[in-house]
């Protein structure tokens, strides 16, 4: 069982840092994502986990023990820990059984144990049929299950997974979350997982680590991160949102434009006056269509805004709206269940909680 | 916050841990820079140390000398044909055999590989029993045939040394030109055609223009190839007294050698060749461009339907001048006991196979040379060249892409200037080398090293960095992971560079007719010098054993490729 506590790290290719300044640290058999777009430096920070890379400076600990720093480096293979590829790294030359067993061969153990233990996984990964295959007979949802048990198999201390899912179709993608979730709960080993697919690391996760440009900006549960993003950056990239930008009121109100005000829930203080971005979820947002009725929701908290609608998708479980406020050029996206159905061109009346009306930062 | 700085750098050294392969990675490193380094050092400084002290006197000499000047515009001209020649015949080949209904293709394609190996010196000797004024064979039957007393064709003359050289230069074309029509898929011409282009302007406007950068550097390839070519010119153009560059070199070293006068001259010619290469490479550059719009989609094959069989016909023609005639007047050659009478059981002899391999010991001497040296040089340039692709192809070293000009440098350098190179460096302390075959081995391994680099780094390229990178993170140490993952993937790719650096090293002349001494023939040489002699049989019989070795080892290679699919099913 382990934990890792990443402190300070920086790595740089030619100069820029792929990897500046970086802090995390991740609980015992706790699973951690690392969610960002490609290019955030999250598959440099894993590799710099596994010790494939060493940091120009800060260090890893895992245990309390620092296994790299810009001194230090404990090679890969004396790290405890196993990692699955984006391109799965299972070799061509082996059977599913030789892949599965290899990790095993660096252990003191009798081949009895070993094929007991390689079996074992296999049946989990449910390819206990296909043992003596080479890897190109396989699918390759079948090839990412031979990485995965070939990653298990040596029981490792910590696992790393490298954007696995990237390589496959978008059902069978869906089906492996899942099963990688399962396996987690069924193993709690203690889990480091990138990705740039914030739904895969919303159903694997515990904690969500949001990277941009080398660094951690947010770490949260899924539900904080989605709920109470901190920037702009991690609001637009969890899922579709609305931006708005205003100017901070002294009564915990936001002012969109001249007499447009929303009431928001209030974590800090900022300048009176100054420019604030404001989160509204589309599917956080409703929409009616009488006056009284909205006057009613009004009277209840809730911000009201009014506008035209002006564009309208049909989704089959939803419409998603595009509204226009009278606010020169703001709209809003809306996603609204199929049985409210509005015309284009027509008034309504958007009703979103100050819950919902998150502020993501100054400016 | 300075010493902290400074305590750091300090320490890091201390206490890092060792990777214990890193002293192969260098050693492997200095030894291609010093290999490739030291005999082009030698040239420019030698080039610059005439027989009165520093100076560019022989420079002054090689380019106002008429004999000099004289020798540069016949290479120019040859080269220009043959580079035209090449072109014309490969890319027709190439054509015909990607794009159009041609039976038997991958006869055809056989054969052009067969071209290609057949070295160049062997052709030309071939084409001397053929085609020699007096005794040529094809001359003696137009005499027959028509009464007259003259020759058709005389084969010692510049015609018939951009012929010959033409015959073994065009596979170079056609294999370039083979790949880009591999490319351009039919939905490219087909998007014309819709437009309203019938099939001569989708020709012009859309197929040529895509291979039109293949084409240029199938010619600079062609030019480049002559240019480097010693035998064939010495062969043919010597009897004529026609000088090329390259047999200028040479005979500025029959006594009394003049090698400041070799080294002057050489460097026109590396100069060229380098400049060649770069714009080689600029045209190309583009032409992976100009493809990129063709997805490897469907290909379409055209019908020649009446010309097919003529078409045919004319190939076979083509490739009789470079594959068929000269194979079978060589075998004539080493069966008969008088090469131009008619191969009757009286004519029929084996003395001369008994008289090379058994009785003759200078050929005895060089065949064995030859194939130790082969298998020597592909076995440690094999070596060397993976580790330097593997050096890299992973980034394992700081400026290891510098590593790939200096694996590649040879490129530039023909064969014969590369000996003039090594004839000075290693005639003199530390190393000398000269008088012995590993003057050869060490011009081989320079000569053979581009090709085997470039091999090995495909083959690493081929080999996902992650694979290796799985088998670390579970418990095996770096060489764990070349011995457990990369060797088993690397190995049908690097047999093949072996392959390719044996048959490189068993048909080199150009370097080694420099280096050469009494003691340290090779069968290209002793072909080379018998044909002074005359021993016509003994010279096909050393032919044929160079042919059919190297095609041995093609087979062998195949082989090796297709059983290595087989075992991974792929």
């Amino acid at each position: 069982m382990a934990t890792v506590a990443l402190k300070g790290l920086t790595k740089k290719f030619a100069e820029a840092a792929a990897v500046n300044d970086l802090n995390l640290e991740i609980g015992d058999g706790e699973f951690v994502s690392l969610l960002g777009p490609s290019g955030c430096g999250k598959t440099t920070t894993l590799r710099l986990i596994a010790g494939f890379l060493q940091p120009e400076e800060g260090e890893i600990q895992v245990n309390q023990q620092v296994v790299s720093s810009p001194w230090l480096l404990v090679p890969p293979e004396r790290r405890n820990m196993s990692m699955i590829f984006q391109s799965y790294a299972v070799w061509p030359h082996m059977t599913v059984f030789q892949n599965v067993a290899y990790g095993l061969k660096f252990k003191k153990l009798s081949s009895d144990e070993i094929e007991k233990k390689v079996e074992r996984l296999l049946r989990l990964v449910h390819l206990e049929a296909l043992k003596g295959r080479y890897p190109a007979e396989l699918s390759g949802g079948q090839q990412q299950r031979v990485a995965l048990a070939r990653a298990l198999v040596v029981e490792p201390q910590i696992l790393l997974l490298d954007e696995p899912l990237s390589n496959l179709d978008a059902n069978l993608r869906e089906e492996m979350r899942f099963e990688i979730r399962r396996l987690h709960e069924e193993f709690r080993i203690t889990t480091i997982y990138v990705t740039h697919d914030q739904a895969e690391a919303m159903v694997t996760s515990d904690r969500i680590a949001v990277m941009h440009l080398g660094k951690v900006i947010q770490v949260g549960t899924p539900q904080e991160i989605f709920e109470r993003p901190r920037t702009n950056f991690v609001a637009e990239f969890i899922g579709k949102t609305n931006i708005l930008r205003g100017k901070w009121q002294e009564d915990g109100r936001v002012a969109l434009g001249e007499d447009m005000l929303v009431q928001v829930t209030v974590r800090e203080r900022y300048k009176q006056g100054g420019a604030v971005s404001l989160c509204l979820r589309p599917h956080n947002v409703c929409l009616v269509g009488s006056a009284e009725e909205a006057e009613q929701w009004r009277q209840e908290g809730y911000n009201l805004f009014s506008g035209i609608i002006q564009r309208r998708i049909y989704f089959g479980d939803a419409f998603d709206y595009m509204v226009e406020l009278p606010i020169h050029h703001l709209t809003l996206r809306v996603v609204a269940p199929p049985s409210q159905r509005y015309e284009l061109g027509e008034k309504i009346f958007a009703l979103a909680h100050p819950n919902h009306c998150v502020i993501v930062g100054e400016g | 916050m300075e010493a902290v700085g400074r305590l750091r750098v300090g320490s890091r050294r201390g206490s890092r841990t060792w990777d214990r392969t890193l002293p192969v990675w260098i050693g492997a490193s200095l030894f291609l820079v010093f290999l490739m380094l030291l005999p082009l050092g030698w040239i420019f400084v030698t080039s610059l140390r005439g027989e009165e002290g520093w100076g560019i006197s022989g420079y002054v000499q090689v380019f106002t000398q008429q004999a000099f000047l004289r020798a540069i515009w016949n290479t120019l001209i040859i080269s220009f044909w043959v580079g035209v020649i090449a072109v014309v015949i490969g890319s027709l080949l190439a054509w015909l055999v990607t794009r159009t209904d041609l039976p038997l293709k991958q006869t055809i394609r056989a054969l052009v590989m067969a071209s290609f190996v057949t070295p160049p010196f062997l052709g030309a000797f071939a084409w001397t029993l053929l085609a020699g004024p007096n005794a040529g064979l094809l001359n003696k039957i137009y005499r027959s045939l028509t009464g007259s007393e003259e020759a058709l064709f005389n084969i010692f003359s510049m015609g018939g040394l951009i012929f010959v050289m033409a015959l073994y230069s065009f596979p170079y074309v056609f294999s370039m030109i083979a790949n880009v029509c591999e490319l351009i898929s039919s939905d490219l011409e087909d998007a014309a055609n819709i437009l309203g282009a019938n099939k001569l302007r989708v020709a012009l406007t859309v197929t040529l223009p895509l291979t039109a950068p293949a084409l240029l550097g199938g010619f600079i390839l062609a030019f480049l190839h002559s240019l480097s070519l010693f035998g064939a010119p010495a062969i043919l153009g010597l009897p004529a007294s026609l000088h090329t560059i390259t047999t200028q070199i040479w005979a500025l070293f029959q006594y009394p050698p003049r090698l400041d006068l070799a080294a002057a001259f050489s460097v026109p010619l590396l100069l060229a060749t380098m400049l060649l290469i770069a714009l080689q490479k600029k045209i190309l550059g583009r032409r992976g461009y100009s493809t990129v719009g063709g997805k490897g989609g469907e290909r379409r094959l055209l019908h020649l339907e009446i010309f097919r069989i003529p078409t045919f016909v004319l190939v076979l023609a083509i490739l009789s001048l470079s594959v068929f005639l000269p194979y079978w007047i060589l075998l004539k050659a080493a069966l008969a006991k008088a090469w131009a009478q008619p191969l009757t059981w009286d004519n029929f002899t084996l003395e001369n196979f008994k008289f090379a391999f058994f009785q003759y010991g200078d050929t005895q001497n060089a065949i064995l040379n030859t194939f130790k040296l082969g298998v020597l040089t592909a076995t440690v340039g094999t070596i060397i060249a993976a580790l330097i692709a593997y050096i890299t192809n992973r980034q394992l070293l700081w400026g290891a892409r510098y590593l790939t000009f200096f694996a590649l440098a040879p490129l530039v350098v023909p064969g014969i200037v590369l000996a003039v190179g090594l004839f000075i460096a290693y005639t003199r302390p530390p190393l000398v080398l000269y008088g012995t075959i590993w003057i050869m081995f060490v011009a081989y391994l320079t000569k053979e090293m581009p090709i085997g680099f470039s091999q090995a780094e495909t083959t690493f390229k081929s080999i996902h960095p992650e694979l290796e990178d799985a088998s670390r993170i579970l418990g095996a140490n770096r060489l764990g992971a070349l011995k457990d993952v990369t060797a088993p993937l690397a190995r049908a790719g690097l047999i093949a560079t072996w392959c390719f650096i044996f048959i490189g090293v068993i048909r080199e002349l150009s370097a080694s007719i420099l280096l050469f001494t009494p003691k340290s023939k090779v069968v290209s040489v002793v072909i080379f010098d018998l044909k002074e002699e005359g021993q016509i049989g003994v010279i096909a019989v050393l032919g044929i054993l160079l042919l059919l070795v190297s095609f041995l080892v093609i087979l062998a290679v195949q082989w090796v490729a297709r059983r290595e699919i087989l075992a991974t099913r792929e």
